[in-house]
């Protein structure tokens, strides 16, 4: 619970916008920079925070100390990237607004984010240093991007030139698959001075591990409108993927039968469901790895408009024997399919690439001859894109079976 | 304008003159450039402690003489004299500079403001110099922030002991720290007597 004052001094160089960092080193970095911003509002309500970039046009305050979080996420929308960042006057610059601050009873603080070349001279950055503890503002150096020798130890003598008693920090968040906020979220930077760590940042860690008490990662505390979602999409899930399952187990031998509307829904129906779970998928990596399918599933189907449909045509399946089946074993072949892998595009093109499935479909349209060498083409074409042996062997006797 | 004592020195007539530190807020005293957070506060005992550092004194800084110093008080004081015992070798600062009323000085500020007054130090280890001050300008003085920005060409600067003469009216200059404002009446916060039953008018019960 100190009571103090931060200043984040943002890169935002030509250098950030290198994706090693995903989905870019820049959109990283202002990911870090709303966790921070919540971490430190949270552990002390009257703590205040500041933004300013140190690259583009020059070294530029975006917003003065704060304690009006929507304020610092306004801020950071539409940042361009660009210039080579500044980083001894950026960090001169943050000292200054530190000193204007209006509560002379916070203590100082500035996070420096340094995720391009630093251009300047070990003495000057250590002159710099100096000063800073003269005046007993503490730094927190995070050390991303490039990764060359001469920056590390220039920041590193830098931190020691500051550190007064432990409380200036220095965090290398190499490249990897992890968020660069996931990495920072365990480090000083977020816990605060041997406090042990706020709630926030403690549920925030949790929940990026994947290893809490709360079901589907997302703390209910924080974002209960989003818990509650994702749990009722998986009861409905669940209980579509029963009802699903029981009629694709009572009428699989009928799926040569289709009708028309069916099929080109179905068609819509797993273009849908392909760019669903490439959303999904955006989501789950957001929610760490560990995630289950069935969340991924659930997210798919809560914001699949034709999901609905299928809820109706599900319960109207006992009436139209013919039509439905279709539908059940397309509706199963796209969960199974999303169970198994998170591609969307191999979704697509495991159902295309069925040919069983893919005749099937042909042969129920009206007006479409399989038999037309134009459609031929047409098959050929989709196949060559996935396996293209294994299709070329159902192809033949389908072909004959036609015949 | 130091003055020697000009009697000799009996240890509680001197005491009783040097008993602002009482008056000191100790938890808000800070000092900038100190070498060990929180050890400011060890300067500031009774006239007859002055000289018994027991290991605790105030350090600047390795290679950085600079000191600033910031003194609240609990209520306003007039300060008559001010007493610095430094170090040893060279570390006893060798200028003084003060600052009255003012919050939140850094050593920027310090350097370009100009000072309430400012005073020629000498090395003082037996603690019997004291220093006058312009009384007339000392004479609400809420808190005081000491600049000492060169000594006697030590590496650090080291001060065991800083004494303040004066007197302490029981003046508070307060800043009023939390008012609550009522946006709407709450009736229940408001009773008055006829509600509470008072006055004449019990009947029975």
């Amino acid at each position: 619970m100190v009571l103090e004052a931060t200043m984040i001094c943002i890169d935002n160089s030509e250098w950030t916008r290198n994706g090693d960092y995903s989905p870019s080193r820049f959109q990283a970095q202002a990911d870090a920079v709303n966790l921070i911003c919540g971490a430190k509002t949270q552990s002390n309500p009257e703590n205040t925070v500041g933004v300013l970039t140190m690259a583009g046009k020059g070294v530029q305050v975006l917003v003065t100390p704060t304690s009006d979080l929507g304020k610092i996420l306004a801020c950071m929308h539409g940042l361009e990237v660009g210039g080579e960042m500044n980083l001894a006057a950026g960090i001169q610059v943050a000292q200054l607004a530190l000193k204007h601050r209006q509560n002379k009873k916070q203590q100082q603080r500035i996070i420096v984010f340094a995720g391009s070349p630093a251009n300047h001279e070990k003495k000057l950055l250590e002159m710099i240093g100096r000063k800073l503890k003269k005046n007993s503002v503490a730094l927190d150096i995070v050390n991303f991007g490039e990764e060359d020798e001469g920056k590390t130890e220039k920041l590193e003598a830098l931190l020691t030139a500051v550190n007064n008693n432990d409380t200036s920090h220095i965090v290398s968040v190499p490249r990897g698959p992890n968020a660069l906020s996931d990495a920072l979220i365990s480090t000083p930077i977020f816990t605060g001075d041997g406090e042990g760590g706020s709630g926030f940042a403690a549920a925030a860690a949790a929940a990026a591990g994947g290893v809490s008490g709360f079901d589907f990662g997302v703390d209910p505390n924080l974002d209960p409108e989003l818990a509650l979602a994702l749990r009722v999409s998986m009861e409905e899930e669940r209980a579509r993927q029963e009802a699903a399952a029981k009629k694709a187990a009572e009428e699989a031998s009928k799926q040569e039968k289709g009708g028309e509307q069916s099929s080109s829904q179905d068609a819509t129906m797993t273009e849908r469901a392909g760019t669903v779970t490439s959303e999904a998928d955006n989501k789950a990596t957001d929610l760490m790895d560990g995630e289950n399918a069935l969340l991924q599933q659930a997210l798919a189907m809560s914001m699949d408009d034709p999901a609905t449909n299928h809820d109706v045509r599900d319960t109207d399946m006992s009436d139209a024997a013919a039509e439905d089946p279709e539908l059940a074993l397309a509706l199963q072949l796209s969960a199974q399919d999303s169970t198994k892998d998170s591609a969307g595009q191999s979704d697509m093109s495991k159902l295309l690439a069925d040919q069983s499935f893919v005749s099937s479909i042909l042969a129920s349209l009206p007006g479409v001859d399989p038999n037309d060498p134009s459609v031929k083409d047409l098959l050929a074409s989709m196949q060559s894109q996935s396996e293209p042996q294994q299709k070329n062997e159902d192809k033949a006797p389908n072909d004959e079976e036609k015949k | 304008m130091a003055c020697l004592h000009d009697h000799s020195c009996e240890e509680h007539d001197c005491s009783s003159d040097w008993s602002l530190y009482k008056h000191i807020d100790l938890t808000k005293v800070s000092a900038l450039n100190e070498a060990t957070t929180g050890s400011v506060k060890s300067v500031f005992k009774a006239w007859e402690q002055r000289l018994n550092s027991s290991g605790d004194f105030l350090e600047s800084n390795e290679g950085d003489p600079e000191l600033l110093v910031f003194i609240p008080f609990t209520s306003d004081v007039k300060i008559k004299g001010i007493s610095i015992v430094g170090g040893a070798d060279g570390t006893s600062p060798s200028k003084m500079r003060a600052f009255i009323n003012r919050d939140g000085i850094d050593f920027s500020d310090a350097q370009s403001m100009q000072a309430v007054q400012e005073w020629e130090l000498v090395e003082n280890i037996q603690g019997v110099l004291e220093y006058q001050t312009r009384y007339s300008k000392f004479q609400s003085v809420a808190n005081i922030t000491l600049h000492f920005p060169e000594n006697f060409g030590g590496d650090t600067t080291q001060i065991h002991y800083i004494g303040f003469k004066g007197e302490a009216t029981q003046l508070k200059r307060d800043v009023v720290a939390t008012i609550v404002y009522e946006l709407t009446p709450n009736p229940s916060d408001h009773k008055t007597k006829a509600e509470g039953g008072g006055g004449l008018s019990h009947v029975g019960k």
